[in-house]
């Protein structure tokens, strides 16, 4: 009777949402290792976070900007101009990595840093200003690389970055300890910190965290500034766990990354979700991926079915409140 | 009168453009453009152009629809394959790309309004599913179009596009004009006021939302017309162009205020500040760099004003 | 049995989120008569009014109206990005040939619209954003009134009015219940209820009380608020001369002592708010402020929190500013004064527990636990928690605009009592108040403004609001 009661608070809860999404994931993997043998293996679930961890950065970075009711389209582009910056200014030498690694976090800091004053201070839709930025980054990304066809653009990814991200410590995949390192630095940032408390404040109520005292400018620009840093570590991972970066990298990370958050329960009005949803939500789109691509779905189907099972998801727990 | 007002931003924006593209052009060139220049200009403007329009009634509402990609690729998708044999066979799934289009509009409108799902994750949902379908119809880039049926669309030589673009601006002001149109803006201003004077907000939404189908699958019509063959990835760069068109047109993103017209320069402006920049010898690697800052500095300016103003 | 009602609603219930608007309450009103629907803010006439006209569903209950149905809310249905005609027009546009709106006819018979209920001085051009609160209402008012409504509700049509708009309206009352039309309206002002209904219902706790042919005033108080009129507000403390806050706003100057409790009285819109709002820093204008004997710029609300002994802003309109509902009690009272409790950013939630759990204590807000959701609380314990954050944040210098809104009796009776207890421990209070009663009460001193200056100044407890009432009016005489 205690267990149920606990069970419908928690239901009913502001946690509700996390619950599903990890409902959402665990069904889809269960679902996939009775349809398709060898699915839930641990080689294969192994992949599957591997890919999920890079959903999981874009993620985290689409959250927090979502979690003040903004949007952060640019992206794709800060993570493929992250990746080219850092193998054009490593050049693949190990010596080279530190700078290299700072650049590129430097750069998605400052397009982050653009989107926030952008939205918070000249007023620009969070859309149009993020839209802009990825235009420019994209402009700047093949511009500066000449198409990607430079001299240093050939460039591999140096050595300790590969072994970091393909690598394995203590029999985990190291990717995954630095996507656990992410989630745990963005749930104590959400949870435990004074920061945390503003951003749910301004999400929930800009005017009135506003009139409680809250720097919702100041809030707003740090946000942007975190999302660009998270899209430009997806791009050091991935340019990582490729080798060498490609044009277009970054594309089907915008999508995947708004997915994740609303898979993983965070209201797309801003103010409500955790960390742990998102990446519940990441598990879960790279889960659908494999699982069709194991069931030799061709490319329509995936498509087709993708975006049904998301319908399915928002219908299930996505769902704006009736006004009254 | 006030249409016009409501459409400044995007006038304005136009024109400067277009003083741009003839000042790099006779510099370039040595001579102004030629009617023919125009004439293509006009042509490959034309698919934004109708997308924009369809863009701007969401958005007018307060929504947005990331779904035009999916639409315009299955309306692309379903012409080029349909489109191998005569005149009177294309013109049939010409109309058959345009149902398509308003089915997935209803679909996205009925979605949004009774399933109370915020339109930015209902159309990111649907355009993966309208994507795969355009997939399903031509599985590579193909198809032909009759040159008949091009000449009655977007024939290079005589001003064709012209007519569509009155068609296209005529359709506009008609709906501006009932009073479905009056009622797309009640329910963009205030959506609570409007369902309380009792303005059908359910199906104010559904109609715009088809409504921007049809126009995707119009847009579709005309793309592989000028292109003269499909790839049924062909909507994707549509998606952010017909936002970006929305917005250089001065429409008000909380949606109520703004016209479908500036969007309409605004699609004319993004066109040919590609021009600007190829005439300018700019390496066209550069290209969504500056489309970008005029983006963002179209939205600049147009606050600005605004600002000054109040 | 058939009644012959035109409105009639019957054992009807309705929640918003945990709060019962509704319990059990009935309504009916007949073809022919002006009905008036009185309560106290909170009592459930709002919602009454929207399960009548369908625009809320009740939980329980039934609901018959009879004929052609109007209805003009207090503010939310005229269109703010559209302009006057079309606003008029929305349903019933001028059309030409093929059904079309004909754009260009929309103004003059828009402008016939308007003359025909005797509005001359509207331009139908107009957005109505840019229309002042009174002017909206007059064209919300048109709106309705130009449906031929056989059942008219109007909710608080008068709040905004002038004086002779007020008669304007009721002119309009007058003449449709001659039609046969079944009037029902809502309003504070016990005189327009007195002069212009056949028969008065009164609601209290979201229930029907009585429906009656005569009421005096008196009697409705007692009825509606469930108490007799007097010994309702506490005793003042004399105030202090320590000069708490200073500042000149426009053209008012505020001089707060210590220990005062000075009142802002005047008719509604008259500027109050915005010097609440300058004050705290939200404000167009950044005002120069003297708190405490240390001068400050306030250009945000946080320079006002920190500013000499400390500022505290309390709004009306709880939900829009003040409280972040999906929010736990927890959060909505530490929010203003985190860093106070936290390490390098970090809280410190043992102190932060002690610290809210004393506030929880001391105002006696009635939750389950600290981390329930304040939006799930009732009003009046949503109002202790937005009072509470300033009493944890220890500002000297109050700001009450308008608090006892849509507050229930017994909170209401606390929260005067609150008051007069924080300025007798020294702090500085400036209340403004729809209601004139408690601001004739429950200030050392009232500055009665009008039309964003001081129309005159009045030596307190004033005791009778009608003075303060007189005074307000009179300066309108004379401009």
């Amino acid at each position: 009777m205690t267990t149920l009661d606990t069970a419908k608070r928690v239901l009913a809860g502001p946690h509700r949402r996390v619950l599903y999404a990890f409902a959402a994931a665990a069904t889809i993997l269960v679902a996939g290792a009775v349809i398709h043998p060898g699915f839930g293996s641990w080689t294969s679930l192994r992949t599957m976070l591997v890919l999920a961890s890079f959903i999981g950065f874009v993620g985290a970075g689409q959250m927090l900007v979502v979690l003040v009711g903004g949007i952060d389209l640019s992206m794709p582009w800060v993570l493929n101009g992250a990746a080219i910056v850092l193998t054009t200014s490593s050049l693949g030498q190990s010596g080279r990595l530190p700078l290299a690694v700072a650049l590129a976090l430097g750069v998605g800091a400052a397009v982050g840093l653009a989107n926030g004053l952008g939205v918070a201070w000249l007023g620009v839709p969070a859309v149009v200003m993020t839209l802009g930025m990825n235009g420019v980054l994209q402009g700047l990304s093949l511009g500066l690389s000449k198409g990607l066809t430079c001299g240093s653009c050939a460039s591999y990814a140096p050595e300790p970055l590969r072994r970091l991200v393909v690598g394995r410590l203590f029999g985990v995949p190291s990717e995954l300890l630095l996507w656990a390192g992410v989630a745990l630095f963005v749930t104590v940032l959400l949870t435990l910190t004074t920061f945390g408390r503003r951003v749910y404040a301004v999400g929930n109520n800009p005017r009135a965290a506003f009139l409680a005292g809250v720097g919702v400018r100041g809030v707003t620009v740090v946000l942007y500034m975190l999302s660009g840093v998270f899209a430009a570590l997806a791009g050091i991972t991935l340019v990582a766990y490729g080798g060498q970066p490609s044009l277009g990298l970054g594309d089907p990370y915008l999508f995947e990354s708004i997915a994740a958050v609303v898979v993983g329960g965070v209201s797309i009005l801003g103010g409500r979700g955790h960390y742990v949803g998102v990446v519940a939500g990441s598990v879960t789109l790279v889960a659908i991926v494999t699982l069709l691509q194991a069931e030799r779905v061709p490319e329509y189907g995936r498509n087709v079915i993708y975006g049904l099972v998301i319908l399915a998801i928002l219908f299930t727990y996505g769902r704006e409140r009736a006004d009254d | 009168m006030s249409e016009l007002r409501a459409a400044t931003l995007g006038y304005a924006v136009l024109a400067a453009t277009a003083i741009a593209y003839l000042v790099v052009y006779t510099t370039s060139l040595g001579h102004l453009p030629t009617p023919f220049d125009y004439l293509s200009l006009l042509n490959t403007s034309l698919p934004l152009v109708f997308v924009a329009i369809g863009q701007s009634l969401v958005v007018l509402t307060g929504g947005i629809d990331l779904s035009v990609g999916g639409m315009v690729g299955l309306g692309v998708a379903i012409v080029a394959a349909g489109s191998t044999s005569g005149a009177a066979v294309t013109a049939g799934w010409m109309l058959a790309a345009v149902g398509a289009g308003a089915a997935c509009g209803a679909v996205n409108g009925l979605i949004v309004a009774k399933g109370r799902i915020a339109p930015i994750l209902t159309t990111l949902a649907t355009l993966s599913v309208y994507s795969g379908l355009a997939l399903k119809v031509l599985p590579v880039p193909g198809g032909e179009i009759s040159p008949a049926v091009r000449s009655v669309l977007t024939d290079p030589d005589v001003p064709t596009g012209l007519i569509w673009l009155g068609v296209a601006v005529a359709g506009w002001l008609v709906l501006r004009r009932t009073r479905f149109g009056m009622r797309v803006y009640a329910v963009g201003s205030d959506e609570t006021a409007a369902r309380a004077v009792g303005v059908p907000t359910v199906w104010v939404k559904v109609g715009v939302y088809a409504l921007s189908g049809v126009c995707s699958g119009l847009a579709a019509v005309f793309y592989v017309s000028t292109t003269t063959s499909g790839d049924p990835n062909a909507g994707d760069s549509f998606i952010l162009t017909s936002i970006a068109a929305v917005v250089v047109g001065g429409i008000a993103f909380a949606g109520g205020r703004g016209s479908a017209l500036g969007a309409v320069a605004g699609a004319f402006a993004l066109t040919l500040v590609i021009d600007v920049l190829f005439f300018a010898g700019i390496d066209p690697l550069y290209q969504s760099l500056f489309q970008g800052l005029f983006l963002v500095v179209a939205v600049l300016l147009g606050s600005l004003v605004r600002w000054r103003r109040a | 049995m058939m009644d012959t009602y035109a409105v009639h609603a019957e054992g009807v219930d309705r929640s918003f989120g945990g709060v019962r608007a509704l319990r059990g309450a009935s309504f009916a009103a007949r073809p022919g008569e002006i009905h008036a629907l009185a309560g106290e803010n909170g009592a459930g006439k709002s919602t009454m009014i929207k399960v009548l006209c369908g625009l809320v569903k009740p939980d329980r209950g039934t609901v018959r109206v009879t004929g052609r149905l109007a209805t003009a809310f207090q503010e939310l249905s005229l269109l703010p990005d559209l302009t006057i005609a079309e606003n008029l027009l929305l349903h019933d546009p001028p059309r030409g040939r093929l059904g079309l709106v004909v754009r260009r006819r929309l103004v003059p018979v828009a402008k016939e619209v308007l003359h025909e209920h005797g509005i001359d001085d509207l331009d139908p051009r107009t957005v109505t954003r840019d229309l002042s609160v009174a002017h909206r209402q007059v064209v919300e008012l048109v709106r309705v009134l130009a449906t031929r409504p056989e059942v008219l509700i109007l909710d608080e049509p008068t709040a905004a009015l002038q004086e002779q708009q007020v008669a304007w309206l009721a002119e309009h009352m007058r003449r449709l219940r001659a039609e046969g039309c079944c009037v029902v309206f809502t309003s504070h002002r016990w005189r327009e209820i007195e002069a212009l209904a056949d028969r008065v219902t009164v609601f209290r706790n979201g229930t029907h009380v009585t429906t009656r042919e005569r009421l005096t005033e008196s009697e409705a108080v007692t009825l509606m608020s469930g108490r007799t009129l007097d010994a309702t507000y506490p005793p003042l403390a004399p105030p202090g001369d320590t000069v708490a806050l200073e500042a000149r706003v426009g053209d008012v100057e505020v001089k707060l002592h210590r220990g005062e409790i000075l009142g802002i009285g005047g008719l509604a819109g008259q500027g109050q708010r915005e010097l609440f709002l300058t004050l705290f820093g939200a404000g167009r204008q950044k005002p120069a402020v003297t708190v405490g004997g240390t001068a400050r710029t306030i250009r945000k609300p946080k320079d006002a929190i920190r500013a000499g002994i400390g500022i505290a802003y309390v709004p009306e309109d709880r939900k829009a500013e003040g409280l972040l509902l999906p929010m736990s009690v927890r959060d909505n009272l530490a929010l203003a004064t985190l860093e106070r409790r936290s390490v390098a950013g970090f809280v410190r939630r043992a102190a932060e527990h002690r610290a809210v759990r004393d506030i929880v204590d001391r105002l006696a807000v009635r939750t389950a636990s600290t981390g329930h959701p304040v939006g799930t609380l009732s009003g009046g314990n949503q109002q202790k928690v937005l009072m509470g954050r300033w009493l944890l944040s220890g500002a000297e210098v109050l700001l009450l605009f308008d608090v006892t809104r849509g507050v229930d009796a017994a909170t209401k009776h606390d929260f005067y009592a609150l008051v007069a207890d924080l300025a007798a421990q020294g702090r500085a209070v400036l209340l403004y108040s729809s209601e004139t009663e408690e601001i004739a009460h429950l200030c050392h001193r009232v500055l009665v403004m009008r039309e964003g200056r001081v129309a005159a100044e009045l030596e307190g407890p004033v005791g009778d609001a009608e003075l303060i009432v007189a005074a307000a009016m009179r300066e309108r005489e004379h401009v």
